[in-house]
């Protein structure tokens, strides 16, 4: 066994240069099959993104205040006047992502300093694969979720206290969504709360302060910019979500802030706007292209800004 | 700053005070989050258990030569078109022999289901020779009267309001007076594609769907991604292109999945024709999607190889190829497999880049290969949700209990691979 | 070894990238795709239609030799495009419609090349103004229904003003006074053509002086009695009828307006509203009493019979006695069917495969 390898080794090395060089520069092809995707998904959309704007003006589309797309799709029909102003979608996706992070923001805070700082190792170890279990869930079950159970329930006790909900309001699926987004923050800051050295902890305790000073004086705001980091992240994730948006929000593009009210998102939009038809000649079915190019830019942004706010924390305490 | 000079025993107090209810805002933030677990959890089960059982009828069938093969030639076409209701309809009749009006008759027959003659014919197609026999049988009954024995039909409602009326109840009940109905495990859920009719729709074209899905997405992206990760971590000097590539991938894993779904559309479905609704367009827009994921998990996992065995390959005389193929590659194995299982998880759960390359349709047939139409699971779960079926309820929910097994399955999976294969240096 | 099997693993997964890539150059290059021989009829159009297709692609596909149809739901208006973008196996064999074919859209079919379409129809379908049943039963006339979702509304004698209607009550007083929402369906779906060509066209017909305006300025009577309002009280809900009844049980107040066989199957929770005092009922609807109904039909290339195996069978079994006809299965999912004399003549027509003709 080992003989023969050795000799297959010395072989190798001998007259193989070229296999080599060949080798290597097939893997860096392969590298390259991720910028080629970045390219595609830009190209793609800006294609069609520049069709849609030929016919609906970029200003009309970014600055519009009515949504109504369903235009008529024979000139014999009278269908919706066609506004494509995407405010009224960013609104209804901003609200629900803030609800979103309202709930997921303290209950993935709040457990990743409860693990970090005083669960025991056993507890630790069991508590954190199980919370995560919520991320492994497919969004597709937190829409059946939502629309079957939460959405119902928030009507009710909402009419019941007297308020007017409607049978599919933002609240409903922020709600579900934000219990979606929980291990992601949890585990985000889990990691930059570790990140903060000991010694400002032991300094801490040095001076006599109790854990809960330490870090609420020491640990958190020594995180802050990791954690910072971390929400957008997650808020990036909640924008970009779908299947329960499609399932538990709605299709009323109304601007407007109060979250017992339907509201619609951009991605409820494009799903709506591509779902069986696929002709690319209407300034609808465009106009879903657009909204993903829109999309893509404002999570690639808060991306980007994360990543950076988080690579300077690492360095910080490198 | 609280004032340490004046520690007095008050001051302590409320500190330890400050310091108890501090855990246990934490405490109660984990609890309300595994809470709402729980919660998800019991509510599918709750409504997607009874799936597991069928309620079945027990009948006499005579197979009448001269109904279905007068001929006597058993020709298999002539068997496959051959109308088998009659022999359902004569076997009712018999049963209740009191039921006498057209229109009553036409209820009673519709205590079964429209499987029933689907599950005759079956059989004497794989069977000829029952041809004149007469068999005691066990035929799926109806969704409404499977509703109904599973306790789900509200018979305190006004008899209009219920599709089940009093009529059919009573049937019901003087079978199950006699043992002719009961309940029993429902192969046909996991044996059979959708179906129209609750009581006949099976999951397994779903699965096979998505594990073509899955197939196509791991021989794209598992060579692809680790090809990748180990030029990343092992060839590549740091230049602008490795910066941007690198930049790239972490950018990627945060692109919302629905933008991958309109890439599929645009490019792979608009540019290159490739057939709509299938898994290999599926698979390669979840393997666009997993990419990142691999990738980042690989390089992890290689990064963590000790550079004192690379070292020791170079020192007895392997190439850099070599020492990374033979030697870093190997070890690094368990970690990228883990890596990868976990990619192919939430590649499993997708479902809104699928409905943008139209694997959202009703399809009966479970598919054959890659370039079949097809759904996929969490698709499947999506469509029933909206099917007018008072029965697709418990469906969507117990497709959504094997979803969450399959998911649990590859995660244990990951984690066994994790506990006994990865090794800590 | 190691490295080799990663090779061959990974030159594997770049066929599997550039295999594809290949192929579509050589599409785009020369002839258009054809996919020559695809071996399942494919099936698009309208929601309403989708439920009957399916039951009836399932039982085709389990009696015969033939593969099941796929069906995909994309509005009558969505599948009437498709079917008419060309000739292929890469368009659609089959779309279904609740509502009849244009003239508009037998001219895009013939400019692509489209020009031999056989229609069937298959029944009727009513269409509903339902709500929850925890809520009381609405009683409306159609001048009302016009009222409630106009997008302007008369005033006095000839004048027009945006629509003010906010309630029930604020239309007449009868009326319950609670929020109007109501939700639809958008116009790529033929419930909609359907429901403003008999609903809202004839609640608009009830002001004298907007039917009159019909022989004066056909366009502008259209524009006026067409336009459903923008302002959220009337809420597109997708081509996806089953999620308006689930809406509807979560709130109580809301109206949907869908297809009758979707009231049938959810009758235990929702109700239709009286139409001008007619239930909608399977009774009323088929004597033709209730005043929303509509037929509901599938188009057929005939150029694609005998390319795509089954056509001919699958209409067949559409329009037979046990699917299509008095008792057949289709009745029990709420299609209406035709009277038997009108049955029959649709029966000699598919078996004839006559086309349709402009008329």
């Amino acid at each position: 066994m080992f003989p023969s390898t050795n000799l297959q080794l010395r072989r190798a090395g001998r007259g193989s240069k070229l296999k080599e060089q060949i080798i290597i520069v097939g893997m860096l092809v392969c590298s390259l099959v991720a910028i080629l995707i970045t390219i595609g998904i830009v190209l793609s959309l800006a294609f069609e993104a520049f069709l849609f704007f030929r016919k609906v003006p970029v200003f009309d589309f970014l600055f519009g205040l009515e949504w109504s797309p369903q235009t008529a799709i024979r000139a014999d029909q009278v269908g919706a006047s066609g506004k494509f102003g995407v405010l009224p979608l960013l609104t209804g996706t901003v609200l629900i992502s803030f609800i979103a992070m309202a709930v997921a923001t303290p209950l993935g805070l709040y457990s990743a300093v409860y693990l970090t700082e005083y669960a025991k190792p056993k507890t630790r170890n069991w508590i954190k694969p199980t919370l995560e279990l919520l991320a492994g869930i497919p969004t597709v079950v937190y829409g059946f979720f939502a629309a079957l159970v939460v959405a119902p329930i928030i009507r009710n006790t909402g009419s019941g206290a007297g308020f007017d909900v409607s049978s599919e309001s933002a609240l409903a699926a922020g709600l579900v969504m934000g219990i979606m987004l929980i291990p992601f923050i949890s585990s985000l800051s889990d990691d930059v709360i570790s990140a903060v050295p000991k010694a400002m902890r032991e300094a801490s305790y040095g001076l006599g302060a109790t854990r809960v000073e330490t870090i609420t004086q020491v640990v958190l705001p020594a995180a802050t910019v990791g954690i910072v980091g971390s929400l957008l992240l997650a808020t990036s994730r909640a924008i970009g979500e779908t299947m329960i948006v499609v399932m538990a929000a709605g299709l009323a593009a109304k601007l407007t802030l109060n979250p017992l009210e339907a509201v619609t998102t951009m991605t409820v939009q494009i799903v709506t706007l591509l779902t069986g038809d696929q002709e690319f000649d209407s300034a609808k079915t465009l106009a879903a292209f657009a909204i993903a190019l829109f999309l893509f830019i404002l999570t690639m942004g808060l991306n980007v800004i994360a990543l950076k706010i988080v690579d300077k924390y690492k360095v910080h305490y490198a | 700053m609280p004032d340490y000079a004046l520690n007095t025993s008050e001051n302590t107090r409320r500190r330890h005070i400050k310091e108890v209810r501090f855990q246990w805002v934490g405490r109660i933030a984990i609890l309300i989050s595994l809470g709402f677990l729980a919660l998800m959890f019991i509510a599918i089960s709750v409504r997607g258990y009874s799936v597991f059982e069928q309620t079945h009828i027990q009948l006499d069938i005579f197979f009448d030569e001269a109904h279905l093969d007068p001929s006597g030639a058993r020709d298999p076409e002539m068997l496959l078109i051959a109308d088998y209701k009659p022999l359902l309809t004569t076997a009712l009749q018999r049963r209740f022999r009191e039921v006498q009006e057209r229109r009553e008759k036409r209820r009673l027959y519709k205590i079964l289901s429209r499987g029933a003659v689907f599950a005759l014919g079956e059989m004497v197609q794989k069977n000829p020779n029952l041809i004149g026999t007469s068999q005691r049988l066990w035929l799926p009954a109806s969704a409404e009267v499977d509703l109904y024995m599973k306790g789900k039909v509200d018979v305190s409602l006004e008899e209009e309001l219920r599709r089940l009326k009093n009529k059919e109840i009573n049937w019901v009940n003087q079978l199950k007076a006699q043992g002719q109905i009961k309940k029993k495990f429902n192969t046909r859920f996991f044996t059979k594609g959708d179906s129209r009719e609750p009581e006949l729709s099976g999951i397994l074209g779903a699965v096979i769907g998505s594990a073509f899905s899955l197939l196509v997405c791991f021989t794209i992206a598992f060579p692809l991604g680790l090809l990748t990760a180990i030029y990343l971590e092992d060839f590549a000097k740091k230049t602008l292109l490795t910066d941007l590539i690198e930049i790239n991938i972490n950018n990627l894993a945060a692109v919302p999945s629905i933008v991958f779904g309109l890439l599929g559309l645009s490019i792979f479905l608009g540019v290159f024709h490739l057939p709509r609704s299938t898994p290999l367009v599926g698979g390669m827009v979840l393997a666009l999607m997993t990419l990142p994921t691999i990738i980042i998990a690989a390089r992890a996992s290689l990064r963590s190889v000790p550079n004192t065995i690379r070292e020791a390959a170079l020192g007895l005389g392997a190439s850099k190829v070599q020492t990374t193929f033979h030697h870093t590659v190997p070890l690094a194995m368990p970690g990228i497999l883990t890596g990868t299982i976990l990619g192919m998880a939430g590649a499993l759960g997708e479902t809104a880049p699928l409905l943008m390359i139209g694997m959202v349709a009703f399809i009966v047939d479970v598919p054959q290969g890659i370039t079949d139409v097809a759904t996929s699971l969490p698709v499947q779960i999506f469509l029933w949700a909206d099917s007018p079926e008072k029965g697709f309820v418990e469906r969507t929910a117990a497709a959504i209990m094997v979803l969450l097994s399959f998911l649990v399955l590859m995660n244990l999976l990951a984690v066994f691979l994790r506990k006994k294969l990865q090794r800590q240096w | 070894m190691m490295s080799i099997r990663i090779i061959a693993a990974s030159l594997l997964s770049l066929g599997m990238v550039v295999g594809p890539s290949g192929l579509a150059a050589e599409g785009l290059s020369g002839a258009a795709v054809q996919v020559s021989n695809r071996d399942h009829i494919k099936i698009v159009g309208s929601s309403t239609v989708y439920p009957f297709s399916t039951v009836v692609a399932e039982n085709f596909g389990r009696t015969t030799r033939f593969k099941t149809p796929i069906v995909e739901s994309t509005g009558s208006g969505g599948g009437l495009k498709l079917f008419c973008a060309g000739l292929g196996a890469h368009y659609p064999d089959i779309t279904n419609a609740s509502r009849r074919i244009k003239k508009s859209e037998i001219d895009n079919c013939a400019e692509n090349g489209v020009t031999e379409i056989i229609e069937v129809k298959i029944g009727y379908d009513g269409i509903v103004l339902a709500n929850s049943r925890k809520n009381p039963k609405l009683e409306v006339s159609l001048r009302d229904v016009f009222q409630a979702l106009a997008k302007n509304v008369p005033i006095g004698e000839g004048g027009l003003q945006a629509n003010p209607h906010q309630t029930w009550a604020d239309i007449n007083p009868d009326l319950p006074s609670i929020k109007i929402e109501i939700m639809g369906p958008p116009p790529t779906s033929g419930t909609r053509d359907a429901f403003v060509e008999l609903a809202m066209e004839g609640g608009c017909n009830t002001f004298p002086f907007i039917k009159a305006l019909k022989g004066t300025d056909k366009a502008a009577y259209k524009a006026l009695c067409h336009t459903i309002r923008e302002d959220g009280v009337f809420i597109e809900a997708g081509e996806n009828d089953n999620l308006i009844v689930q809406k509807l049980n979560a709130n109580p107040d809301a109206f949907g307006v869908f297809g009758f066989s979707f009231l049938d199957q959810n009758i235990d929770t929702v109700q239709g509203a009286l139409v001008n005092g007619v239930e909608p009922s399977f009774e009323r609807i088929a004597d033709g009493a209730y005043p929303v109904s509509r037929s509901l039909y599938f188009y057929v290339k005939k150029a694609n019979i005998g390319q795509t195996p089954g056509i001919a069978e699958y209409m067949q079994e559409y329009i037979s006695d046990k699917a299509s006809g008095d008792e057949g299965y289709l009745a029990d999912r709420g299609l209406i069917p035709m009277q038997p004399a009108e049955h029959d003549d649709w029966v000699d027509k598919i078996n004839n495969l006559e086309p349709l003709t402009v008329d």
